[in-house]
């Protein structure tokens, strides 16, 4: 009696240890986060930094051109576009905030070198742009592309601050022959 | 394949595809449609005669790619006002009437093949809106100049 008992727990166990090893991510899977992750925020460098796209798409030239030198259904048109290459903007940028914060709720919890600060540090920032992505896309949806100027670029400078976190965290969170696949020819495939 | 020596080769055809071709196109949006027209539609894959004589097919796809990358960066960063300068132009260029064009142009949106592959969604946008609006800018001046130039010739109706 004691014999069958035992073997139950034993293949109770078992079963419990399969379930175990079903569940734990395998290293393929880890590193396709990972790899995703820097592509997330590679994009958000590129796109989200107003040094590049972003400085051109709300370029104030442009504004300043269509006002003095076309009529009304010019400019309408022309704020419409705007607003239409924000709102793409901002989805843009939510999305690849998005895909970072997953990245670091998934991963960054198996790597004891993340510190507690940088990892609230980084939680912190991730709902804070999350928050502001969201308030823009409303800013933008009720007063067009020119409504919250101050906002984006405030936005823009908090992703600048999350890329630097981020980029730190995900320098020691990938190991080194991964870091050289992640690295190669991906890096030079922007924004074009 | 030695990744060095063929990213020299690349260099050397794409220097080669600047100076003697894209040298005489003088402007930024003519080039870009030029580069987009060396592209195979179903394949991606670009192809040049002249340059095919003297490097490998790999080479000046790659060298291609290249040269319209560039372009395209440069027709992004040039202000609204630039890009409508060179629609003008470019629709002035063409054998097609400035309505017929600005029609096909606005109803078939043919631009939008001439980006280059892969092109982030974002710079390729903006780009299709700024000549969405460039167009619309040459529409509005195609009807208003008739009526402010009344014993102008009106060929060619956007020249300046």
């Amino acid at each position: 009696m004691h014999l069958i008992l035992f073997l139950l727990l034993g293949a109770g166990l078992l079963v419990l240890l399969f379930l175990i090893a079903r569940r734990a991510r395998p290293v393929a899977g880890s590193a396709q986060s990972l790899r995703e992750a820097r592509q997330a925020l590679s994009a958000l460098q590129e796109w989200a930094l107003p040094s590049g796209v972003l400085e051109r798409v709300f370029a104030k030239q442009d504004m300043a051109y269509v006002l003095s030198s076309t009529p009304p259904d010019v400019q309408r048109l022309f704020l419409q576009e705007r607003r239409k290459v924000a709102f793409l903007w901002v989805c843009q940028v939510h999305k690849s905030v998005g895909l970072l914060r997953n990245f670091h709720l998934s991963q960054a919890r198996f790597y004891e070198r993340l510190s507690l600060g940088t990892e609230i540090e980084l939680a912190f920032s991730f709902a804070a742009l999350l928050f502001a992505c969201r308030v823009l896309q409303v800013a933008l949806y009720a007063g067009g592309s020119s409504a919250a100027p101050w906002m984006i670029e405030k936005t823009a400078e908090a992703v600048t601050r999350l890329c630097q976190v981020s980029e730190k965290s995900l320098e020691f969170l990938s190991p080194a022959p991964e870091k050289a696949i992640v690295d190669g020819p991906a890096s030079g495939n922007f924004p074009v | 394949m030695n990744l060095a020596p063929k990213r020299m080769e690349v260099q050397a055809a794409t220097d080669d595809m600047r100076r003697r071709t894209l040298a005489s196109i003088a402007r930024p949006l003519d080039r870009l449609i030029y580069l987009g027209s060396l592209r195979d539609y179903n394949t991606g894959v670009y192809y040049h005669d002249g340059l095919a004589s003297r490097f490998s097919e790999d080479v000046v796809c790659e060298a291609l790619a290249d040269c319209h990358r560039e372009v395209f960066r440069q027709l992004f960063s040039a202000p609204l006002e630039e890009l409508v300068e060179q629609l003008e132009g470019y629709v002035n260029s063409t054998h097609a009437g400035p309505v017929e064009f600005i029609a096909a142009w606005q109803g078939l949106e043919p631009y939008r093949v001439a980006v280059p592959v892969g092109t982030d969604p974002l710079p390729a946008e903006f780009f299709f809106s700024n000549l969405k609006i460039a167009l619309a800018i040459l529409q509005h001046r195609l009807h208003d100049r008739p009526a402010q130039r009344p014993g102008a010739s009106p060929q060619p109706l956007l020249g300046r």
